[in-house]
């Protein structure tokens, strides 16, 4: 079980009444979200209810059309021109993987250390190898992608994105490309990862992962956040109609 | 079954060859009957003069030599400015997409002779370039656009994620092109490059028009002293059709190649 | 940033690269502009081209000149060799896809001989054998006399100047063979990927091999092929322009004539660039709609 964070810890991010469009559909309507520093928001609503597209906005992947969006007390804003400062600092995991294909395990890992880092060659080896050891699968690091298996790719995207020391890691569907046995693998990496404090941000639909791990889940509908509690009421008592019609299907 | 099927094929075979053969027959009548004197064994002075035992290039092949030449420098300035107008094309400028689109419209829609007398006579005299230099600069600019497509195809041929991943590991955009985006489209944009090299090869004899002593120049110089025009062509023809064809096979081999070593990739 | 729909943020803001190219453009317009005020000291005289279009005769009625019988040339070969060079390529394109080896080896030679030699090259040999062999041998040259002396106003109408039917008729023929190649191409991939399923339904339904290709295959091939064959046409409209190397006397070769007789050299090549653009820039404008409207309506 991971601790509760304290309402006293500063905002590591922000969204105040956050709206996108694409054309003229939107997807975003007036997204309200604050995650404090060390926290772990779990996301998740039905599909197309704009969910990647939050989270996708907060590293950037996204311009977004209306209100703010805050990392570290910071408007991504100022970083108009150059996002990367910002990706530097939250990292990402893609449902697909999204490993380098032309690329080992390890030189998907180095990538961003020695090129955005500028870390030698030597260190971002060791770093990436520590965080390779820590989702359990050092001995794949001379390997490439297709060499491995669902969760093994997987694995390797967090270990990917945790070389870059981010402040705040955001997961897109983690697990909803994996067969059923390689869940679990990633999930661990997760909570591993949960209990060292990191602040996180999930979509996903692995309610039990919320119900160990989260100190909050979110839950969106049409893009809009309907309904924010902690799991404990989240799953037991759901205010809102649409929320409880949503836990009948997926649970 | 196997029997009747090879019977067949090698019945298809010698219709072939007799269609051919027919084709090839008739070309003799109709010349013939037009008192047209075929003179082959005079075709190989013009390829070639061994004089006290060293070969020396006749007209054919030092015109071949220029072909090549000047394809070869085409290509690579087509190769560097395609790549450039692909990346203004995709980028966040809106000069440089504007700048890229036009070019390659404009490109696109002019024929290359004209594109080629336009840069003789209009662009080479404003900025002093000479005979070679414009045959070579227009064939270059001709090609760049189409190389443009092909390396704009390659590159969106790319999975976005594996840009967006790139992105979200804090590479600027600069450096996703470079270390992930292009590394991975190389195996697309090379095959279709070699038939682009194969069309400027074709399309250089072009430049024979504004007098510069290429393959195709050499041949009608060949003609004018000696009339085998038959001789001549299907010799220049020839030797123009073993260089694309060479060429062609490189590039089916390199599709190859690059198709199964992914699919090895993936089963591995 | 207050509430902004994407409308309002169209607003648009030059980036250093954009200031870089304007400032690059900027430069080399002024450099052409120097070169051609102060050093080539080139005075352009429009008047003097424009009338090789169409002029004033004495009488005060417009006679068409030059530049304007090449753009009519060059119209009539292209329509022309886009009508043969689609039946020649349909031809090649269904010996392609027969089920006997011999029309497939046959058309294939034939395709990959013409597409592996310059334009130029095949250009100069089937000019050579068609206008000096073929014609005499067969005794077409008398037929184009003929054509020529009569002057009934449909051979008027579709062949235009009757001195120059023959060099109309020999640049028809040249292009239409060596475009048929590129035509028979396109055709075949679109016969290629109409799928079995379709052919397998036709041959379910008891239609012969020949009826479901006339019935079922080729309508929807062609359907699927339509902007590529439009594409075809451009290049075919900018062939023509190599016409004038083996003197069919189409816009580029009066082109040249006027070049050279006038010595406005900028304005001839200009002007006639400019021509060519607007013929393919709109061919390739309806190509792009038929291919959006194909895409639409998928
Ligand atoms: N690039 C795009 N262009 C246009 N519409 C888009 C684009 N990306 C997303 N959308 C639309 O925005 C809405 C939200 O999409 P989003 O991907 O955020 O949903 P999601 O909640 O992540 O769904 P899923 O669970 O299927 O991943 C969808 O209706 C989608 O159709
Ligand atoms: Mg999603």
């Amino acid at each position: 079980m991971v601790d509760a964070v304290s309402p006293d810890r500063p905002l590591a991010v922000e969204l105040r009444g956050v709206c996108k469009w694409y054309d003229e559909f939107q997807a975003l309507k007036d997204i309200d979200l604050q995650v404090r520093q060390g926290e772990r928001t779990v996301v998740c609503g039905p599909s197309g209810s704009g969910k990647s597209t939050m989270i996708r906005c907060i590293n950037r992947l996204e311009e977004h059309h209306g209100g703010e969006i805050r990392i570290n007390g910071e408007s991504v804003e100022l970083y108009e021109a150059r996002p990367h400062l910002i990706r530097q600092r939250v990292g990402m995991v893609f449902q697909q993987f999204n490993l380098f294909s032309h690329m080992t395990v390890v030189e998907n890992c180095c990538l961003g250390p020695i090129k955005a880092l500028k870390l030698g060659r030597a260190e971002a080896r060791e770093r990436a190898m520590h965080y390779l050891e820590k989702v359990r699968i050092p001995e794949q690091a001379d390997k490439y992608p297709s060499q491995l298996s669902g969760g093994q790719q997987q694995r390797v995207a967090i270990a990917r994105a945790l070389c870059m020391s981010p402040q705040i890691m955001l997961f897109d569907e983690p697990t909803s490309a994996l067969d059923p046995e390689m869940i679990q693998e990633v999930l661990e990496a997760m909570i591993a990862l949960a209990e060292d404090g990191m602040t996180m941000i999930c979509v996903t639909h692995e309610m039990g992962f919320a119900r160990t791990v989260a100190d909050s889940v979110v839950f969106m509908d049409r893009g809009e956040i309907v309904e924010q509690a902690p799991p404990s009421e989240f799953f037991t008592a759901p205010r809102s109609e649409r929320t409880r019609a949503f836990l009948d299907k997926i649970l | 079954m196997r029997q009747k099927n090879r019977s067949r094929y090698l019945g298809d075979l010698l219709i072939y060859l007799a269609i051919i053969g027919a084709a090839l027959w008739g070309l003799r009548i109709a010349t013939t009957a037009q008192a047209y004197n075929w003179q082959w064994y005079n075709v190989p002075q013009y390829l070639y003069k061994i004089h006290e035992g060293v070969v020396y290039p006749g007209p054919l092949l030092r015109g071949l030599i220029t072909t090549m030449q000047i394809s070869a420098g085409a290509m690579v300035i087509a190769a560097v400015l395609g790549l450039l107008v692909a990346v203004l094309g995709m980028s966040g400028s809106r000069v440089g997409r504007i700048l890229a689109r036009g070019y390659i419209e404009v490109v696109r829609n002019i024929p290359i002779l004209v594109l080629l007398f336009l840069f003789y006579f209009v662009v080479a005299p404003i900025f002093g370039l000479g005979r070679f230099a414009s045959g070579m600069l227009t064939l270059a600019l001709y090609e760049a656009a189409f190389a443009a497509e092909i390396y704009r195809a390659g590159i969106e041929g790319v999975p976005r994620g594996q840009r967006e991943a790139a992105a979200a590991v804090g590479l600027t955009r600069a450096q996703q092109m470079r270390y992930v985006v292009l590394p991975q489209s190389i195996p697309l944009i090379l095959p279709p490059m070699t038939n682009l090299a194969i069309n400027l090869i074709k399309h250089s004899a072009i430049v024979s028009v504004i007098a510069i002593f290429d393959l195709a120049n050499e041949g009608r110089n060949v003609i004018s002293e000696t009339f085998m025009v038959f001789e001549v062509w299907f010799t220049v023809a020839l030797v123009y059709l073993v260089i694309t064809t060479a060429l062609s096979f490189l590039a089916t081999g390199l599709e190859r190649r690059f198709a199964r070593s992914r699919a090895s990739a993936r089963a591995r | 940033m207050s509430a902004g729909r994407p409308g309002q943020r169209a607003r648009w803001r030059p980036g250093a690269v954009d200031w870089l190219l304007l400032v690059g453009l900027a430069v080399f317009a002024g450099y052409v502009y120097y070169q051609l005020r102060h050093v080539l000291v080139y005075r352009w005289d429009w008047q003097s081209v424009l009338q090789f279009f169409a002029y004033r005769d004495e009488a005060g009625e417009w006679q068409q000149n030059l530049l304007l019988a090449g753009l009519e040339a060059t119209l009539r070969i292209a329509i022309f060799s886009a009508i043969l060079s689609l039946v020649l390529g349909l031809v090649l394109a269904l010996m392609r896809v027969s089920s006997r080896l011999w029309p497939r080896m046959v058309a294939r030679t034939y395709v990959e001989l013409v597409r592996n030699t310059p334009p130029l090259v095949f250009l100069f040999i089937f000019y050579f054998f068609i206008s000096a062999q073929l014609f005499p041998v067969l005794g077409i040259d008398r037929v184009i006399a003929a054509l020529a002396e009569s002057d009934s106003a449909l051979v008027l109408w579709l062949l235009g100047d009757p001195r120059l039917v023959e060099n109309l008729v020999v640049g028809i023929l040249c292009l239409s063979c060596f475009e048929a190649a590129y035509v028979s191409e396109v055709l075949r991939a679109g016969i290629e990927s109409v799928g079995k399923d379709q052919r397998e339904g036709a041959l379910a339904v008891g239609l012969t091999g020949t009826q479901t290709m006339w019935h079922v295959v080729l309508p929807q091939a062609v359907r699927i092929v339509i902007p590529a064959l439009v594409g075809q046409l451009i290049t075919l409209v900018k062939d023509t322009s190599i016409m004038s190397i083996i003197s069919i006397q189409e816009l580029a070769f009066s082109a040249q004539e006027v070049a050279v007789s006038t010595d406005r050299v900028f304005e001839v090549w200009i002007l006639v660039a400019l021509i060519y653009f607007v013929i393919c820039y709109a061919l390739s404008a309806l190509s792009r709609r038929l291919e959006l409207r194909r895409a639409v309506g998928r």
